[in-house]
């Protein structure tokens, strides 16, 4: 409904910064780590034909879709610098922690407040949902043309291996989702949790890795490495960055 | 959980280390397995440490069967333990249950299901991983993983064809996968609002009809290769199990449902085809029974149908029972034989207590972690407002 985002939108003005109109970070810190195995309190739809797409798009055409999904998008970052590289396409993003989650969706009013004129960020959203379990309930088969997995949770511990958001399982659920020639985007700061990826998604045999050529030649693969919180701070941290891209045969 | 279903002409019942394989209509026991105290006596090599996220398995572990099932071709009959965990796979003709091969399971078993051609059988487990195990070629060999779900999977079945394979858990999820080709999912059943208990599939082949019971407290019939719903029959109380049986092939089926925490134990459904309009065949439920079975009064595990009786099995007082109904009207079945009751219980007299299992844990904790949250920042924003 339009009234409801838009007095949402005034609504989250109070507690953003003076200086720049936007939520702070601060009142919404939580912990990186989440079980989400776990049963949590979600409303998630039945179905994708279930889900009111027009609450999180006021503007969305008739027959548009979303089409591009970043799992565990984290404070936003990236979906805002997806939404800008992309203004006809439908941005998505997915976080399991409540204040992170909320964060976003105030970020975005905030933004789409800001830029009133020129109708700016109708074409990102935040949806607080278990993307591991969840995402055939929002989308139908083949919807997606791109799904980006950027510095997801490693669970080090071997116990916790099936947590890992890139598992063989998983992987036959997001090729599911994804269309034929899709691409799923993944960038770490742990090595070992790169090699896993890179192993695990070679081994699936629907799957198959752009070379260095074909993944320098993305436009997206340089906004990777700076336009997400996470992935700024590994730049500020001097890590490393391991990029993988794939494509969906 | 008891173990408890009927194949002509056995009525086949599992408790503790024994399956005893019976006739129904006299007092011959056809055949029995009973385990020994410990399964490596029989060949049982453990799973090796490095795979086990759990410490080895104590032998003082109680061996217990879980699942049972008959082969298609009748010719193997696999059973699943817990305590030691393990596949055991049994030669059921011409000798009478001879132990063909035994192998370590990683978890116990939440399903057990044989392929159509007999050749191999599929165990799923409360991570959701079903994995298949060979049961011609090799009947030693390890089992591959097929497929994962991220929660248990209730029950499992392939296709006549064994083109496909469906599998449903407790995220509410009805997923058809391709088979052999397992990493590739075909299509979901999507719209049950609780962990679904039971599939079954019905009509002809070519029709793709799927049948699933819910803790939503529905029964739903779907065409599974399209993930389109045809049917919603509201039912009473949350399904945790369900048994079908053909009353005329391809066209009328009967629906067994045990119901959780009712006032009645099962409910029957008479499913019906309208195949008038060929290109959108439809269902409808055109008779309903309830049965009570004094429901309430004793703990019910399990039934299982054999012509007009339902043999019902529970326990009272932590002690095995097994009673039996009538499925026309629910009353209680007069025409067992003289003594046959007796002789189930001296039976299973020394196998163990047989304490019921709690089914309440199938249904998701809701439990909200946002409103709290929302409620602070609200206050913290008119703390500000009025604070300006």
């Amino acid at each position: 409904m339009v009234t409801n985002s838009q007095e949402r939108e005034r609504e989250a003005l109070p507690s953003t910064s003076a200086v720049t109109g936007l939520p702070q970070k601060r009142y919404y810190r939580q912990r990186a780590h989440s079980n989400p195995i776990a049963d949590h309190s979600f409303d998630y739809p039945a179905r994708p034909q279930d889900v009111d797409w027009r609450a999180l798009y006021p503007n969305i055409g008739s027959e548009q879709q979303v089409e591009f999904a970043d799992i565990g998008c984290g404070y936003g970052g990236f979906l805002v610098t997806l939404g800008e590289m992309f203004p006809q396409k439908l941005s998505i993003g997915m976080e399991i922690r409540v204040k992170v989650s909320d964060y976003v969706v105030d970020r975005i009013a905030a933004l789409r407040l800001k830029s009133n004129e020129t109708s700016g960020y109708q074409n990102i959203a935040c949806i607080r949902t278990n993307a591991m379990k969840y995402l055939p309930n929002y989308f139908k088969k083949g919807q997606l043309e791109k799904m980006f997995f950027l510095y997801p949770d490693p669970h080090f511990k071997r116990a916790k291996h099936k947590w890992r958001i890139i598992n063989q399982a998983l992987l036959s659920e997001y090729a599911y989702v994804l269309r034929s020639g899709g691409l799923v985007y993944t960038m770490t700061d742990v090595e070992d949790l790169h090699k896993w990826i890179v192993s695990h998604m070679t081994q699936h045999p629907l799957y198959e890795r752009l070379s260095e050529t074909e993944a320098n030649e993305d436009p997206i693969t340089p906004k990777l490495y700076q336009s997400s919180e996470e992935g700024a701070k590994v730049v500020r941290n001097k890590g490393d960055h391991f990029l993988a891209i794939f494509r969906r045969l | 959980m008891t173990t408890i279903f009927y194949l002509e002409p056995e009525l086949v019942l599992a408790h503790g280390r024994k399956v005893l394989f019976l006739n129904p209509n006299d007092l011959q026991i056809f055949k029995e397995i009973e385990l020994p105290t410990d399964l490596t006596t029989c060949g049982l090599k453990p799973v090796a440490a490095s795979e086990a996220t759990e410490e080895q398995p104590a032998t003082k572990s109680e061996v217990s069967i879980l699942n049972v099932s008959y082969s298609p071709d009748r010719q193997l009959i696999a059973l699943t333990t817990t305590g030691q965990k393990a596949l055991l796979l049994y030669k059921s003709r011409p000798e009478h249950a001879k132990l063909l091969s035994i192998r370590p399971l990683a978890r116990a078993s939440s399903a057990l299901r044989f392929a159509p051609d007999s050749s191999s059988l599929l165990v799923t487990d409360k991570t959701g991983d079903c994995y298949q195990f060979d049961c011609s070629a090799d009947v030693e060999a390890p089992p591959k993983l097929l497929l994962g779900h991220l929660s248990i999977v209730y029950d499992i079945l392939w296709t006549p064809d064994q083109q496909h394979i469906i599998s449903c858990d407790r995220d509410d999820k009805i997923r058809v996968t391709n088979y052999p080709a397992s990493y590739d999912i075909h299509s979901y059943c999507l719209g049950h609002k609780e962990f679904v208990s039971g599939l079954a599939l019905l009509g002809e082949q070519q029709l793709q009809h799927l049948v699933s019971v819910s803790g939503d407290k529905t029964l739903r019939i779907w065409n599974y290769a399209t993930g389109e719903e045809l049917l919603l029959k509201e039912l009473p109380a949350p399904a945790v199990r369900l048994q079908l049986r053909e009353l005329v092939p391809g066209q009328r089926y009967e629906a067994a449902v045990l119901f959780y925490d009712h006032s009645a134990a099962i409910g029957l459904y008479e499913l019906q085809l309208n195949a008038a309009d060929a290109a959108n065949p439809s269902w409808s439920v055109t008779r309903e029974q309830l049965i009570e079975a004094a429901a309430g009064s004793w703990h019910i595990g399990n039934f299982a149908l054999c012509g007009q009786r339902i043999y019902v099995l529970g326990s009272l007082n932590d002690n095995l029972s097994l009673r039996a109904y009538s499925s026309q009207d629910g009353a209680e079945d007069a025409t067992l034989p003289e003594g046959w009751l007796q002789m189930v219980d001296e039976q299973f007299a020394g196998e163990g207590q047989c304490v019921p299992e709690d089914l309440s844990v199938w249904f998701k904790k809701r439990y909200d972690n946002v409103s709290d949250y929302m409620e602070r920042k609200k206050r913290r924003i008119e703390d500000t407002n009025k604070a300006k």
